[in-house]
């Protein structure tokens, strides 16, 4: 199968992206709203889908919403808060079972009118959000943010993103500021909401079944009004390392948490990103990686050590879970096998081995309606025309002297250690 | 050559199926137009398996807790060459895992998937264990345990499973303790891995857009032929009385909001087949029912502020325990407790209504149909349905035929006030 996106603009910022298949027992639709990353409004925007998905004019309580979806046999609703890059997007889906399993090809008009309805009419009180809403989902949404902490291995991630880069955007949390909450209510959010629908580049994603009777449908967005389209712009990438950060944390852990973050300064339009990927896969991709090999294969440091880059930002993180003790041994070996890629010293099948990886799972997102949504999402984000066959064959051609290369553009930037108070001072 | 096919008109798929030789069975589901391939091969043993008798000898041993886990770790062991790297050579992604009930070794691929698939059967019948790369693996295990003890949400499940089970061994942790697994050696590996891992006790599952003639090639040329006959494997699980260990278990962790697992201890167990598969879909959607999203308790309480979206629920059984959890957090995890309690004491009809079962059920139908994209979803449930000795191609058929009877009648046998635990993590002081 390939992959083609026909992708028409809606005028005014809003692009139609459709993807033809029959593979899928499914068909999927989806929205991307995309703001600026900025303190000013990143808690308004993380609220905001709570707040909508909450109810609609006509559906008006979340209860009414969810037997609605459950009568659609089971149409799966779902929203998420990230950040790409220094982009905040805001993402609402609905998948449903394909009409002609269940004897009822109609029904996804009435599924599509519930998303549009989530997302274009919601249920409002005296000209805004219903107050109660707004308010409980506030605490929701404070608890959520609190709950970070919960999940060890992606705070550490998160804590030495914050810590790196301090004084750029890409340090904002997705899911904003407890602080912000003190200051949001119904009148402000319904403000940032209308300014959201006016404003934002959308872009929206169909893929599986459909006629032109379903793309008028979708196509339909008269009652949007629309203006001052926002142009986001791309994030800035810093390749020098101005300060060294050592960041400690104490907490009440088993296990400490390392994570190292390095400047690549290699932007995903350059030439040299493709090496960057693979010079990531060959040291800490997957089992066959250097990491992989050295500190738990060899050494048993480890359970889990891997590495990752940040495209839009163009950073390199990796993290691993080991004793406090072996803090030191940890980080020496990572420098030696990053000093080892950087000589060459790497063979031609180490090389295969990424390329075949990350290839294959490339490969894999056709097999999964949601994952082909994201990929020609970021290919939009990314400017990125290029087909899924041509970024795998340019996968292909990367160089041992590229992965070289990019390899010798890494710079340690922040180290951060989460341990524990009283077994790490032993 | 001796293969059977089961077709399913309503969810359009296909099941092959042959048994080898050996004793293995081999099954394949093919998807035309996947780019991915998966292929699992499972043997019928778990971190439950924990007293048995070894094959070829008279006594009962017990052996220390985590040791299916590590089995499945050293399996990764060769003489000359980690596995992972021949994998990786042919573009193969391995991984394993281990639960209550079944070890589990599975590789997904996009090309050179015959290869892979010879791989995959030939290091799980191979065994190497040494003493010095079983002690070596101790250091990498104990990183995994400790990982662990650091999540909440793991402790505050096993919590409950501790304050359920009286004896039986799904209150152990699956990959045991820091203490435990020193206990391990490479005897004792061999002993279960001897007694588990006969083909007879095994299933290879193929799902992609392959050839089964292909398939059944490759197992016959790199499965081991010297496996002598299956004997019945004698495992013995202790008496759980119907009653819970505990009513509440309380601990504090590095948490920002109370953690909670309410648990319903089932004591209808022994079932096997379509019973046993029917009543875990009964017992599923009376949960969703009662506290789904769609809920009038899920909506009152969450508007209270008692429960936010992590709020849920699942009954899972097999064939020596079952239990239904109501997961989430809360500022009060024990008044959603008290709330739940007062749920269930009210009149049975007017809590589980006709109206809302439908819709649920229809609701069921949409997710089975839906998972049926996704070959990791047909792969893993076929697994763990094979082991209940049921067919996936039936998972559907089964969930159409469920009626509104069989829910009332579920819901009073299994969710009573006698078999109720409670587990809370608390934040630290």
């Amino acid at each position: 199968m390939t992959l083609k996106s026909e992708r028409m603009n809606l005028g005014n910022g809003v692009n139609l992206n459709l993807i033809k298949t029959d593979k899928f027992k499914s068909n999927l639709l989806s929205y991307y709203f995309m703001r600026p990353l900025s303190k000013d409004e990143v808690t308004k925007n993380a609220l905001l889908p709570l707040v909508l998905k909450r109810g609609t004019d006509e559906y008006t309580t979340n209860l009414e919403i969810q037997r609605k979806l459950e009568e659609n046999y089971g149409a799966n609703l779902s929203i998420a808060i990230n950040k790409r890059g220094e982009k905040h997007v805001l993402r609402f889906t609905i998948e449903t079972v394909n009409g002609g399993y269940v004897g009822d090809r109609d029904y996804i008009y009435d599924v599509i009118d519930l998303l549009n309805s989530i997302i274009y009419n919601p249920v409002l009180e005296k000209g805004f959000f219903k107050k109660d809403y707004v308010e409980q989902e506030k605490e929701n949404l404070k608890r959520r943010i609190e709950g970070r902490i919960n999940d060890k291995r992606s705070y550490a991630l998160d804590r030495c993103i914050e810590e790196m880069c301090k004084n750029e955007k890409f340090s904002i949390y997705p899911l904003g500021n407890i602080n912000d909450l003190e200051y949001i209510n119904e009148d402000v959010l319904y403000s940032h909401y209308q300014d959201v629908i006016r404003s934002s580049p959308i872009e929206i994603f169909y893929v599986g079944e459909y006629d032109e009777k379903l793309v008028e449908y979708i196509k339909d967005t008269k009652n949007i009004k629309r203006d001052n389209v926002l142009n986001i712009p791309r994030e800035q990438i810093i390749s020098s390392v101005s300060t060294k950060n050592m960041i400690s944390e104490e907490l009440d852990v088993n296990q400490g948490k390392l994570v190292l973050g390095y400047r690549t300064g290699i932007p995903y339009e350059d030439r040299l990103y493709n090496g960057l990927v693979l010079a990531s896969d060959i040291l800490g991709g997957g089992p066959n990686s250097k990491l992989f090999r050295n500190v738990r294969e060899k050494e048993s440091l480890a359970y889990y050590i891997s590495t990752s880059v940040l495209k839009y930002k163009s950073i390199m993180l990796i993290d691993g879970g080991i004793e406090f003790d072996n803090f030191e041994k940890t980080i020496d070996i990572v420098k030696e096998q990053i000093e080892d890629i950087k000589k060459g010293n790497f063979t031609d099948e180490d090389i295969q081995i990424s390329k075949k990886s990350i290839k294959s799972s490339t490969e894999s997102i056709k097999d999964s309606i949601f994952l082909i949504s994201e990929f020609f999402f970021s290919q939009s984000l990314s400017g990125d025309n290029r087909s899924l066959n041509q970024i795998l064959a340019d996968l292909d051609g990367v160089t041992k002297e590229e992965i070289k290369e990019a390899m010798s553009k890494v710079a340690l930037d922040t180290i951060y250690f989460m341990k524990n108070s009283e077994k790490g001072d032993k | 050559m001796d293969i059977k096919i089961y077709e399913n008109e309503k969810i359009r798929e296909k099941l092959y199926y042959k048994e080898m030789e050996s004793g293995l069975k081999v099954y394949f589901v093919p998807k035309q137009g996947y780019t991915k391939q998966y292929a699992i091969f499972a043997t019928d043993y778990g971190s439950i398996d924990n007293v048995f008798i070894p094959i070829g000898e008279k006594d009962s041993i017990e052996v220390p807790e985590g040791i299916a886990h590590f089995l499945e770790h050293k399996l990764f062991e060769e003489p000359e060459q980690n596995i992972f790297d021949k994998f990786s050579k042919f573009g193969g992604n391995v991984n394993a895992y281990t639960n209550f009930n079944q070890t589990a070794y599975l590789f997904s691929s996009t090309e050179n998937f015959y290869e892979n698939l010879q791989l995959l059967v030939e290091f799980v019948q191979h065994p190497f264990f040494t003493d010095e790369n079983v002690e070596k693996e101790k250091g990498i295990i104990t990183q995994e345990i400790n990982m662990y003890r650091d999540n909440p949400n793991w402790k505050v499940f096993f919590n409950c499973l501790k304050a359920m089970y009286n004896e039986h061994p799904v209150r152990i942790d699956i990959a045991g303790t820091v203490d435990s697994i020193q206990k391990i050696n490479k005897d004792l590996l061999y002993k279960c891995y001897n007694t588990f891992y006969n083909p007879s006790n095994m299933v290879l599952f193929v799902v992609g857009d392959l050839l089964f003639d292909e398939i059944i090639k490759v197992v016959d040329k790199s499965e081991r032929k010297d496996y002598k006959e299956a004997e019945e494997i004698t495992r013995i699980f202790p008496a759980e009385p119907t009653e819970v260990k505990e009513k509440l278990i309380e601990e504090n962790m590095m948490v920002s909001i109370p953690l909670f697992y309410m648990g319903f201890k089932d004591s209808d167990c022994n079932l096997i087949g379509e019973e046993q598969v029917k009543k875990d879909f009964v017992s599923n959607l009376i949960l969703d029912m009662l506290f789904g999203s769609s809920s009038v308790f899920y909506n009152d309480l969450y508007e209270e502020g008692l429960i936010d979206s992590s709020f849920g629920s699942y009954f899972t059984g097999k064939k020596s325990y079952g239990h239904s959890l109501v997961v989430g957090e809360s500022k009060d995890p024990k008044e959603v407790y008290n709330r739940i309690i007062s749920l269930i004491d009210k009149p049975t009809e007017s809590i589980l209504l006709e109206k809302d079962f439908n819709r649920i059920k229809s609701k069921g139908i949409g997710e089975v149909l839906m998972g049926f994209n996704s070959i990791e979803f047909i792969a893993n449930n076929f697994i763990d349905l094979y082991f209940d000795d049921f067919l996936l191609i039936d998972y559907l058929d089964l969930l159409e035929s469920i009626e509104y009877k069989d829910i009332i009648e579920r819901f009073k046998s299994h969710f009573t006030k006698d078999n109720v635990v409670l587990s809370i993590i608390n934040p630290l002081s």
